[in-house]
Formats: structure tokens, sequence, C-alpha cells
């Protein structure tokens, strides 16, 4: 089995992609050990609608919150569990985990855990991109946590100056761990950051994929033309605390409120009224998303940890 | 050839063998670098091989890494080793552990050139900080001291296939020496006796090799024999060469421009401990304030002959 | 009278210069103002010109060569045919201007 690719340009795909990310983080939240994670339950979206516009040649550098993100981009559940877990089937043989996971050869370069440590890194790949005329593009994707950070802001000032091949592209969930965006950050909007340094920038629902896809496309036909950088920012709700050890600071109300704007279900729903999809592929598109996550995750458990010796292999 | 001739000679070479080498930085295009040492390069090989940036630090160290990492080998120009730091994320937390936390799946070939060093320009512009980047695994740290040194070292570090940090020092761009005719690289891990002595070893890299040097001579006329060692890499160190000296002459000065306090010295004197146990040792560093730009200050603060002379002879005596 | 030319202290913490280029010719007369010969440091290079006149008579060291500074590069007298004494008794220095470029 191969993980999904959402490069599918139609809508069944990117339905079906949100469910495996829904159902995988789902089922990783509940595990006794799922260690220290940053899920993006219902943030989906973001992720499906971005990796709809993405091409094989083209590269993706994450943050932290990278699980929905790398699975968008298709690299393998099975491998992606193996990885979370610290076993050696992971891309990373388990020494990455989440927060450092690559998959180069399937154009997930990379995610970093540090807020805004990837964006730079980005705009390097993208430099070299450029310099390769390869066509190809990179996309990196931070959060609003990151936006007050000044590696975002030298490396947009840089990037247009050069004209790099790279699309910014912000998941804006409105919350820093605990801080609501507009406590710390200025802008009326966060892609007014990008329109400073004159890039094509747009603000979009995040929670529509088909929206998200549709302006993600629409910026990147300039990035690919050679117009230079572009910056995207996608308003999302994250449905869980910060990570899976972090408290939760809104009470039940809002939490409730938040949930109604799950894109799963938005999506699903004009699918359905549309009569692109019915009750019965519904349910067998989540079934499989079932299906897979269970496979992925019997894969994981019985991958073996590294041996203890490997703890000095690759330092360089 | 000046010290400059030399970095740029290794930089032209291997940039002509290797198009996917790319340099960056500010002020290294058309001006040539602030020490002229990237002089000719921009006219050769142009602006999309050889780019100026912003002052921005962090970003230019970010993007020199992600390039490198993506198939073209950077040279990344930090003018002042001061201003490293902004860019120590990027260098540190990413260019140092990407070979590892991918096992292996990506690595970054890149050079950051920095200079270190007092010369007049004040507390933010006078720093030696290379102790701070030996203990960082994933790091290989060089600090050569000769014109031969910057030319072999530079093509090494541009052949290596993981992080390189180069320092030059400011000091030493004034003083020429030989350098080998034909195209020919060194090899990281290797020091190298400057001065043969029997009565104490004097370890130690960059400029100071050259106040160690000078108070080798002074200490010649009072019948003091001193074995000086460049220890010309950092990380990894070249243990084995100090050790034997030390287990020949009983004595170890360690001598850098940076803090004594965790710094070069310390990290010298203890594996030469582990490896051939007591002898007598000290260290000689900057004094503990930053370098003031003011003249006197600063030679108040840093090592020179005669105080490096005077604690030999304390070592000695001891 | 003869004079003697050495490397001048022009540019601070550079001890040791190299020959990048003659302007004379050995027998040629120099005025004041004319450009005598230039000097690369490793940063930039020192045009010396004459302060006073004078026919070069001898040159020390070629272009590409190293010299410290304080150390003889040529010899200068007052008259054309001069005899040049070996041993500097009776050589004073030649009175040049420098300018850093």
């Amino acid at each position: 089995m191969t993980g999904i690719r959402s490069n599918e340009p139609d809508a069944i795909g990117r339905l079906r992609v949100m469910m495996l990310i829904r159902a995988f983080e789902t089922a990783l939240a509940m595990r006794r050990d799922h260690g220290f994670q940053l899920l993006s339950t219902g943030q989906e979206a973001v992720a499906a609608g971005l990796c709809a516009a993405l091409r094989d040649d083209d590269q993706m550098l994450t943050g932290g919150r990278s699980i929905g993100l790398a699975l968008a981009r298709g690299i393998d559940p099975r491998r992606l569990m193996a990885e979370l877990l610290g076993k050696v089937d992971g891309p990373n043989r388990g020494k990455g985990g989440r927060g450092h996971l690559a998959d180069p050869g399937a154009g997930f370069f990379g995610a970093h855990a540090v807020v805004g440590g990837n964006i730079s890194i980005a705009a390097g790949v993208a430099l070299a991109k450029k310099l390769d005329r390869d066509g190809g593009i990179v996309a990196v994707v931070f959060g609003d946590g990151a936006c007050g950070a000044g590696s975002l802001h030298e490396t947009l000032n840089i990037a247009a100056i050069w004209k790099l091949p790279l699309l910014f592209v912000c998941d804006n969930n409105q919350l820093s761990v605990s801080t609501p965006r507009a406590e710390v950050l200025a802008p009326k909007k966060l892609s007014d950051l990008g329109a400073a340094f004159g890039l094509s920038a747009q603000t979009v629902d995040g929670t529509d994929v088909e929206t998200v896809a549709q302006a993600a496309m629409a910026l990147l036909e300039g990035v690919r033309r050679g117009d230079g950088p572009a910056f995207l920012e996608c308003i999302s709700h994250r449905f869980a605390a910060h990570s899976t050890t972090a408290r939760e600071l809104r009470d039940a109300a809002e939490l409730a409120r938040i949930r109604g704007t799950c894109p799963i279900v938005r999506e699903a729903t004009r699918l359905r009224a549309a009569g692109v999809i019915d009750a019965d592929l519904h349910d067998a598109l989540e079934q499989d998303a079932l299906a897979d996550v269970s496979a992925a995750f019997a894969f994981a458990d019985a991958s073996p940890y590294p041996d203890a010796g490997e703890v000095l292999a690759d330092v360089g | 050839m000046f010290y400059r001739e030399a970095f740029a000679r290794a930089l032209r070479e291997e940039m002509t063998r290797s198009p996917r080498l790319i340099v960056i930085g500010q002020d290294v295009g058309a001006f040539g670098g602030s020490y002229r040492e990237f002089d000719g390069l921009y006219r050769q090989f142009g602006p999309e091989r050889v780019r100026d940036t912003p002052v921005a630090e962090g970003a230019t160290i970010g993007i020199g890494i992600g390039a490198a990492a993506a198939g073209y080998r950077t040279l990344v120009s930090i003018t002042y080793m001061d201003f490293m730091m902004l860019g120590l994320d990027a260098l540190v937390n990413y260019g140092a552990k990407l070979r590892y936390k991918t096992a292996g799946a990506l690595t970054s070939p890149v050079v950051v050139k920095t200079t270190a060093g007092a010369l007049g320009q004040g507390v933010a512009h006078s720093q030696c900080l290379e102790s701070w980047l030996m203990s960082v695994p994933g790091l290989t740290v060089v600090a050569p001291s000769t014109p031969a040194d910057a030319y072999g070292f530079l093509k090494a570090a541009l052949r290596a296939d993981g992080p390189v940090v180069y320092i030059d020092h400011k000091r030493l761009f004034p003083i020429p020496g030989d350098v080998p005719l034909e195209e020919s690289l060194l090899p990281f891990g290797q020091a190298l006796v400057r001065r043969a002595g029997t009565d104490v070893t004097i370890a130690t890299h960059s400029y100071m090799v050259r106040v160690a040097l000078d108070a080798a001579d002074q200490l010649e006329g009072i019948g003091i024999s001193c074995e000086v060692i460049d220890l010309r890499c950092l990380a990894p160190l070249d243990m084995a060469t100090v050790a034997d000296s030390v287990a020949r002459t009983g004595a170890l000065l360690t001598l850098e421009e940076g803090q004594t306090t965790c710094g070069v010295g310390a990290e010298v004197t203890a594996r030469v401990y582990e490896r051939i146990g007591a002898h007598r040792w000290a260290r000689v560093g900057a004094l503990r304030a930053p370098v003031s730009s003011n003249p006197v200050l600063e030679a108040a603060c840093l090592p020179n002959a005669e105080n490096v002379s005077e604690a030999v002879s304390r070592l000695l005596r001891k | 009278m003869i004079y003697q030319l050495s490397v001048p202290a022009a540019v601070p913490s550079v001890e040791e210069i190299r020959i990048l280029e003659w302007h004379k010719v050995p027998g040629e007369q120099t005025e004041p103002g004319d450009v005598i010969v230039e000097f690369e440091t490793h940063k930039a290079v020192i045009e010396i010109r004459a302060a006073q006149p004078g026919v070069l008579r001898e040159i020390l060291a070629a272009a590409g060569d190293w010299r410290k500074v304080g150390v003889p590069v040529a010899y200068f007298s007052s008259l054309p045919d001069e005899e040049l004494s070996v041993g500097s008794e009776g050589t004073s220095p030649m009175s040049v201007e420098f300018e850093v470029t």
C-alpha cells in the first residue's frame, strides 16, 4: 500500500486524505504510548488543499505540526507511524520522530521542530531549485506562532529580492500554545507580512479544502512562472490542545463552536449535496481510512527499535 | 602570497571544479569581501554564484544550509564572528543535526567562513568564540594560521560532506606566506609542530600561533626551548600530536585569544590528562573582560609575547 | 648625495609588503610629485611619490618581491653619475610622500 497522493485533482481524493489524517491522529492520541505529539485535528483542509497544488518535483518543509502535512504529501502511513514510535522502518530510522520527519524522495524535505527554524532552510532549498531550473517549487508551512520570528521577516525579504520559487504558507490556527494571535501579532492579516515585501499574498478560509486548493494553485502559478515568492494565509481552528501534553485553555462551549467548523463534515456535506458522493461511498471512505490506520499501526508495532549502538551513527 | 590571496585561490579552484558551489554573504560580490578575500570571484563567476545578502546573518546562514542540503554546496561569509551568533539556530539546531535526525537521508555540506579576533574595533567586533562550537556534535571547526593552511583547509572544507566552520583572524590577513604550487588539500584533525622544542609544549591556534612563536624566540634567549604546536583544527582535535609532545616536554601551556573558561585550552588540557596522566600545565587566554576598542585596554586584555613568556617561566619554575 | 628609499611604515599593522610595480627605470630623473613605485599590502596599494628631485640609480627588489618595512629597495643620487658607495655612510633617506589607495 502506498501513501495517498493528494495531488489528485479530484475532490474525493482530498476528502479521503482529510479522513486519513483525522483517523490517524485520533487513533494516535488514544494510544497509551502516544508520545509528545502536535496534532492538526481541525486543520486537515490546509494540508489536503495545499498538497493538491503540489507536484512530484516540488518540496515541502514544515514546522513541528507535521503529521497531517506528511500524510497529505503522500508519505506512507505505515512508515510514518514507525517513525513516530521510534522504529527502524521509519524514513529516519526513528531518529527524527514527528518533529524532524524527512522523506525528501517523497517531496517532504522535512519537518523541523524549532518554531520558524525551517523557514530560511526552505529558502535555501528554493534557491537550489532556482539554480537547478527544474521547474520545481518549495512550500514552507508554519503557524501564526512563527509570524513574530525574525527568521520569517529576514527570509521574506531575501526570497523577494532573489525571486525564489517559494510559497510561504501560514496555517493560522489563531493560537500559539496558549497565546491568541491577536494579542501578540500586530498585522491585520498575517498575509500582510508577505505583502509588505511585495509578495502576492492572500488570506483564505482554512476550513474549506476547495478554497485552500484553489488559492494555492493560483498563487503557485506565479511562483512556478518565476515571479518570485508568494504568501498564503489559511485561517483554521485547532480542535485540541497545542500538544498531547499541553493543557487546554478553551471552555466546553468554545470547543463545541470550533468543532462546528469541521472541514471534513463541511466537505462531505458539500460533496453529498452536489451528488459527487453518496452515503455508501462516504462510509466506504471512512472505513478505508480506518483500515489504513489500522494497518499502519500494526506495521509500526511490529517494526523493531534501533540497536542502542546506533546512538553514534550518522553524527557527521 | 597574502592570506587573502591563498583563500581566494582555493575558492576559485573549487568553484571552477564544482559548478554547484556558490558563495553568499555581505559584500562578497563586486566589493570582493571586507578583506578582499573574494577578489575577482564575482567577475569570474557572476551574480548567480556569488551573491550579496542584506544584513541578515540568521537567514543567510539558514539559506546557505538549506541550499547545501538540496545539492548546492554553499560558502556563507559572516564578516565578524561576533555575528555568527545570529545564525546559531540554523547552524546548530538544523545544520549540525541534519544528518543525525534524518539518519543520513540528508546532510548539509555548508562552510560558514567567519573572521575572529581583536583589532581595535570594540567589544562587539572582536570576539574569538570557537570554543563554543567545538562541543557541537556534527560540526567541524578549523582555524588556519598561515596562507598555506588557509588554502589547504578551505579546499578541504569545500569538499567535506557536512557543515564546517572556517575561522580566519583579522591579524592574519597582513601576514604573507608560501603556498604550495600544486593543488592540495589538508586533512582535518591534524595539528602541526611549528617549532620543535624540549622544555615546554605550547598548544595554540590562529593568530596566537604568531604570538607563541615570538614568545619562543624570547625564551630561547634565556635558555628555554619551546615546542609550538598549531592545533589548526579544533573539532576534531589532534590530541595524539599534543599528547606525544607533552609526554616528552613534561609541561603544557595552552594559549588562545578567547576566554580560558570552557576554552580550547580547557579541552586540550583535559584530554592530555586523559591520555598521559599528570604533568605541569597552565592556560593563557584573554582576561575575563570584553575586549574594548580602547588601545590601552585591548592590549591589557589580550595575550602577547611578553606575558606568554612570563607564563612559561612561571610554569617551569613550579 | 646618495639617497636610500626604504619601505615606509605607511599602514598600521603592515610589516611586509609586495612590490607591485616600478614606475621609473635606473638612470631616469625623478621630480617631486612623480610616482616612483607602488607597494601592495594585504588590503590596499601604497603609491610612493618623490618629494625631492633625484636620479634613480639602482633597484634592489623587483616587482613581485616581498620586503619588510624599513628595508631599502632603491638608491637615488642628486647627480646622474655620482659614484654609488657600498656601505650606507653618507646616504640620506629619500624624501617621499605616500598615498594609500
